[in-house]
Formats: C-alpha cells, sequence, structure tokens
C-alpha cells in the first residue's frame, strides 16, 4: 500500500498496576487504517477492544494504566506523549467517539440543541458564533435523518427514544467533520429495528462522508453491515485481521474459527453450536506464548513460544503457528 | 382466500394456556400501561417455544404473568390444567414447584452469600422432605450434569464465571423436576463462546427431559431459532404472527416479523437482497395505535382498513397465525 495510513498504532502495549500485580491488558498491538476505511475491532468481553482504541486517545486514567511501549500516530502525528491539553484539541476535532448507551452521554438537563451548539463551539475552540453552530447543528441533525430536526433541537433529552439519541450523538461527533470516528458499540443498547436503521445510516455516512472509522463490537454480525475489514482481538491481542469476506469465507486463526461456529445464524438449521472450551488466560500472569493455546485444539509445542502476527496474504494477517513454516520442522524434530 | 381461526387443536395435552390475558399496569399520571392485550398462547407438554419481541412489547410481562408472578388484569392461564389465577396460596406454591423460571443476569439471581450448594438446595428443602445425604447427592448430580464439577459446590458466586453462574441458575430449577420453564434471556448477559454452551445444555434438556415444555423469551432471533420448534412474535403485547419455527422464519406472513427478521444482522460477508426497513420507534404502550397496533410503522398499510380496524387472525398456513388484514399476502408485493 502506497498511502500514508491515517492512524497507525504500532507495538502498542499497557498494563493496569492493580492489588494482585501486573495486568497486562494490551500487549504489542499492530493497526493501521487507510483513510476511509471502515474496521471492524471484534471480541469477547474483556479482550481490551475498548481500552485498546481509548488508551490510544488519552481517555484511559493512568493510573492504574501505564503505557508500556507503542506509538499511535495520526496522520504521522505521534499521538503518545501529548499533553492532556493538546489530545483535547485532537479529541472532538481530529477523533470523535460515539458509544454504547447515548443516555450517559446527553446531559439530562439541557435541551438537545444547547448541548450540540456547546460540542460545536468546543470543537472549534470557540471560533463558531452561536448562530452558525446552530445551523451546523440543524444540518447535521438532519443528515443524520432525525426526523423533524428543529422540534427535536428544543427537547430534552428523555423526550427522545434510544435510537434517536445515538442519531444526535453522531450528529455531535461528525459536526466537527473528523478524520476518525471511533463507535464503540454504537448499538447494543438498541433495538434490532433501531439497530438496522443506526446501521444504514453509519453505513451511508462512512461512505459520503468518506469517514474512517473503527467500529468496536462484540457481534460479528453488527460489524460485517458496516465494515470492511475486521480485526479480531482475544486477550489482548489481535489474532487476526482480514477483509470481511475472508473473516467469515476463509477463517484462519482457530478462535476466529471458534467464535464463528459458536454464532447460532438465523436463516440456518443448526443441530449444535461448538463452543470454545475453556477460558480466558489469567493475565496477571499471561503465558509467553499463544493465549489461545490452551484452549486450541491446533495447540502444539511450537505455541509455547511468542507467536508473531504472519501476513498470508497482502490484505490477511494471523497469529498463529499453523502458517509458520517452522511449525512442520518442530514436529519432525519432536 | 385465508380462513380466520376458530381452533387450532393442540396434538398433545396443554401444559401452558393462557387465554385472551390482559396486563394493565397504571402509572401514577393516570395513564394506563397496556403492557399485554388479548394474549392466547398454548404451550403443548413438551414443546419448547420462543416469545419474540423488542424492548416494551411484553414479552417478559407474559413470561411472569403465566408463573403468576404478577397478576393479570383479565384473561385465563392454567399450567397442566390447574387455575393459576384464583388460586390459594398454598396451591400456588405446590405450582411453583411445578414451574420454573430462569432470568437473564445470573449474578442478580444468584444470593452473593449462599454457596452454590445451598442455593441449588433451598428449593428442595422448602418444597420436598429430602433432607442429609439424599439431599446433598441430588444437588451435586444436578449440578455435575450441568457441568459444574464437585469443586464448584462449595464455592460462592462471585468466584463463578457469568456462564457458570447461568448453569447454576438452571441447576436450581431443574433440581425441582419441573414441567414447566420459563427463560428470560438466559443467554443474553453471556458472549457467545458461552453462550452456545448454555445454548447446548438448553437444547440437550429436549431429549434427557423430553416432557419438560420450555417458554423461551429473547430478543435474539437467532437464538430462537436454533433452539425452538415454534415460535410467537409480540408487538406492543400482542402475539402477532405465531408458527412452526422453520416455517415463520424462512416465510414470515406478518409485515412485522419480515421487518424483524430483515434486520438481524447476518454474520456474513454478503447483504442480503431482501431488505425492509421500518421507519420511526415503537409506539408508547400507554398510547396503543388504533385498529392495527403495527399501522404507525408498517410499510403495507392501508388507510382506512388498517388504521380503523383491528386485524383478524388469519391461518396463513396449518399450526400458523397472522394478526395482520393483509397476512401472506405481504410476501407477494415488494
Amino acid at each position: 500500500m502506497t498511502d500514508h495510513p491515517l492512524l497507525d498504532i504500532r507495538d502498542f502495549s499497557l498494563v493496569f498496576d492493580t492489588f494482585d500485580g501486573t495486568y497486562h491488558a494490551i500487549d504489542g498491538v499492530n493497526l493501521s487504517l487507510q483513510p476511509g476505511e471502515a474496521l471492524g475491532l471484534v471480541g469477547e468481553t474483556g479482550c481490551g477492544k475498548s481500552v485498546l482504541t481509548r488508551a490510544a486517545f488519552g481517555l484511559v486514567p493512568s493510573p492504574p494504566a501505564r503505557i508500556t511501549g507503542g506509538s499511535v500516530q495520526l496522520q504521522g502525528r505521534e499521538l503518545l506523549g501529548l499533553s492532556d491539553r493538546a489530545l483535547r484539541q485532537v479529541r472532538g476535532r481530529e477523533v470523535a467517539m460515539i458509544f454504547q448507551d447515548p443516555m450517559t452521554y446527553l446531559n439530562p438537563v439541557f435541551r438537545v440543541g444547547t448541548q450540540l451548539v456547546d460540542a460545536i463551539r468546543a470543537q472549534s475552540g470557540g471560533q463558531t458564533k452561536r448562530d452558525e453552530a446552530k445551523a451546523i447543528a440543524l444540518d447535521m441533525l438532519e443528515k443524520v435523518q432525525l426526523p423533524n430536526p428543529n422540534r427535536q433541537f428544543a427537547a430534552y433529552p428523555h423526550e427522545l427514544s434510544g435510537g434517536m439519541r445515538q442519531r444526535v450523538l453522531i450528529a455531535m461527533a461528525l459536526a466537527a467533520k473528523p478524520k476518525l470516528l471511533i463507535a464503540d458499540e454504537p448499538t447494543t443498547a438498541l433495538d434490532v429495528t433501531i439497530q438496522a436503521q443506526i446501521l444504514d445510516l453509519m453505513a451511508e455516512l462512512v461512505a459520503d462522508m468518506g469517514l474512517t472509522m473503527i467500529m468496536i463490537s462484540h457481534d460479528l454480525g453488527v460489524v460485517a453491515q458496516v465494515c470492511s475489514r475486521i480485526a479480531v482481538m482475544y486477550a489482548g491481542k489481535i489474532v487476526e485481521d482480514a477483509p470481511v469476506a475472508r473473516i467469515f469465507d476463509a477463517p484462519a486463526h482457530p478462535y476466529t474459527k471458534g467464535l464463528l461456529a459458536a454464532l447460532p445464524h438465523p436463516f440456518r438449521r443448526q443441530d449444535r453450536l461448538e463452543s470454545i472450551p475453556g477460558t480466558l488466560p489469567d493475565l496477571l500472569h499471561p503465558p509467553a506464548g499463544c493465549l489461545f493455546a490452551a484452549r486450541c485444539p491446533h495447540a502444539a509445542p511450537i505455541c509455547a513460544k511468542p507467536v508473531p502476527m504472519r501476513r498470508i496474504d497482502d490484505s490477511h494477517r494471523v497469529a498463529c503457528t499453523l502458517y509458520d513454516p517452522a511449525r512442520e520442522k518442530d514436529r519432525a524434530d519432536a | 382466500m385465508l380462513e380466520p381461526i376458530t381452533t387450532r387443536p393442540p396434538d398433545g395435552p396443554a401444559m401452558l394456556s393462557i387465554r385472551d390475558l390482559d396486563v394493565h399496569f397504571p402509572l401514577a399520571n393516570g395513564q394506563l400501561v397496556r403492557a399485554v392485550e388479548q394474549l392466547s398462547l398454548t404451550l403443548r407438554a413438551g414443546e419448547t417455544v420462543g416469545l419474540v419481541g423488542e424492548s416494551g412489547s411484553g414479552k417478559t410481562t407474559v413470561g411472569k404473568t403465566a408463573l403468576r408472578l404478577v397478576k393479570p388484569t383479565a384473561g385465563h392461564i392454567e399450567i397442566g390444567g390447574m387455575d393459576v389465577i384464583d388460586v390459594s396460596a398454598r396451591d400456588l406454591r405446590k405450582l411453583r414447584q411445578k414451574a420454573q423460571i430462569i432470568f437473564q443476569d445470573p449474578h442478580s439471581s444468584l444470593n452473593p452469600r449462599m454457596t452454590i450448594r445451598r442455593a441449588v438446595s433451598e428449593g428442595l428443602i422448602l418444597n420436598t422432605d429430602l433432607r442429609g445425604r439424599t439431599l446433598r447427592d441430588r444437588v451435586s448430580e444436578t449440578l455435575t450434569s450441568l457441568g459444574l464439577p464437585a469443586q464448584f459446590h462449595d464455592r460462592y458466586p462471585h468466584e463463578l464465571s457469568g456462564g457458570q453462574k447461568q448453569r447454576v441458575c438452571i441447576a436450581r430449577a431443574l433440581v425441582l423436576d419441573p414441567d414447566l420453564l420459563v427463560l428470560d434471556e438466559p443467554t443474553s448477559a453471556l458472549d457467545v463462546s458461552v453462550q452456545a454452551q448454555i445454548l447446548g445444555i438448553l437444547k440437550d434438556l429436549r431429549d434427557t427431559r423430553p416432557s419438560l415444555t420450555q417458554l423461551f423469551i429473547s430478543h435474539n432471533l437467532a437464538v430462537i431459532r436454533f433452539l425452538c420448534e415454534r415460535v410467537a412474535v409480540m408487538y406492543l403485547g400482542r402475539i402477532v404472527e405465531e408458527g412452526p419455527v422453520e416455517q415463520v422464519f424462512d416465510a414470515p406472513a406478518h409485515p412485522y416479523t419480515r421487518a424483524l427478521l430483515s434486520a438481524v444482522p447476518v454474520p456474513e460477508a454478503v447483504k442480503r437482497p431482501d431488505r425492509m426497513r421500518l421507519s420511526g420507534d415503537i409506539p408508547s404502550p400507554t398510547n396503543v395505535p388504533k385498529g392495527c397496533a403495527f399501522h404507525t410503522r408498517c410499510p403495507i398499510a392501508e388507510k382506512g382498513l388498517c388504521d380503523t380496524t383491528p386485524p383478524p387472525a388469519l391461518t396463513p398456513g396449518p399450526g400458523r397465525m397472522a394478526l395482520c388484514h393483509f397476512a401472506g399476502r405481504t410476501t407477494e408485493q415488494t
């Protein structure tokens, strides 16, 4: 690829200092996004997907968190080590975020319009005048297809439904024309018909505004609706990173395969679902090699050594010894 | 032309029979929440029936009312031929032994100060004469059969994972050897790999306890498809469609069912062409639309009919029911 990535995360590691010891939440993550790409970051509870994206933009308080290495570059500019003030400029203007529960992120005692105008003015460092900000806000509410924008502008958050609140937050996030949108489980709190509306909207916005996006979700079906690429996380590491079609049609990592086999399908008859045996490794004392080895049907002695991410083709990376030429040799020796 | 339903003859004895159920909750401001309206549903002995709907559709209220945890406003409910509504406190207790419920969040369903052995024993102590060695054996046997070996039996809930806690809740229900089990979103709080284990356990019950009748309440259509033989779809307190799972999923007769199914994010790289999107949100159950409750969001609603006349219950196929003026025609249009 010739383009410079918009976001380039390299060897990023983060620990939490706890009373029980050092918890290795993120270990050596590499992830880069080209402009206009929509990446789905998928994994089960506690895999580190939210921590990774929040910590990269300074949203995980330290202590207890401690970034132990790596770099996070946004359009070539290093973000790790920036002052709180500088990071605040990055967030909101260059990187916007939306989260799972839209009610939590709106202040219940202010009108929706007031909050939008304040946010838009803050994004410009107070440069935008109130009436200009209001015009931008109404325009954005239209873009996110909120019915009756003028009326909702004067409404309080409790008067809006969950889907409408999420639309307001998307409008707020996109008003400053950010380069990158982080959407952390944006539809998990919504009903399925409303979820479908919001996912359609996000897919449209990604296409129309040329938005670059990371969508975090535990639901492979949800990211498949919007994203072109999926990265699968397990126990603080990215284990597989590939185009959507490859993840579903030719998954390479045993964990990805396990996740897919565990998923009930709405339109297929299934007699059995495969569950993944065992439990997550103890990240207070992580093993040196593959973190999935203890649950993996293909585990071999070579898996006890550190397993790097390996390219199996131009667009498909996987961290598994099954794709390591040394594995065969190892077996022959043993 | 479709014939209106008169009676649908059940193939076996009814385990749970709900007829013309209304459940209304008065609000402080004088409004009435019509949570369940004129709902009828029959579960034959040994059947697994899914009750699906979005939040606020009344599905949980139906489950709770069936076990008389909520008092209905009007209607009849029988469990194993025994009236649940006009029943003495003594008989109700006997009935509850035979009808058990499992909730979404296993953590808040377990007393944090009781070991899991104690939690599972409690129902037996209250309802049976089992004591001492026999009680202990019965509890151990049930827990072990659900994949919780002896080393777990004297632990407290906080020492268990979410999936293990849900197994305890299932054990607590099954140890009383119930005839009817109501499961209210039992896997919604779990990760997919753990969900697959719990769904496997529940499906196995169909073989190991063939007479057990299960009412499975969920918003997740894929889970219903996997587990249930029959499904009832709820919208604003009513069952709008009912029938064998495969038929309803493959050829939905009600436009709401169709919309619900097309909103499910499918874990596949190919986008399905038969998309049908609903605009707007579910109306408030305090202000249910006149005529057909769904007409405000229905893409095929006809003015002068759907907004004035409640739809009849039609039979689009054997063992099926759809509450729609145009049931069955929905697939021909578009």
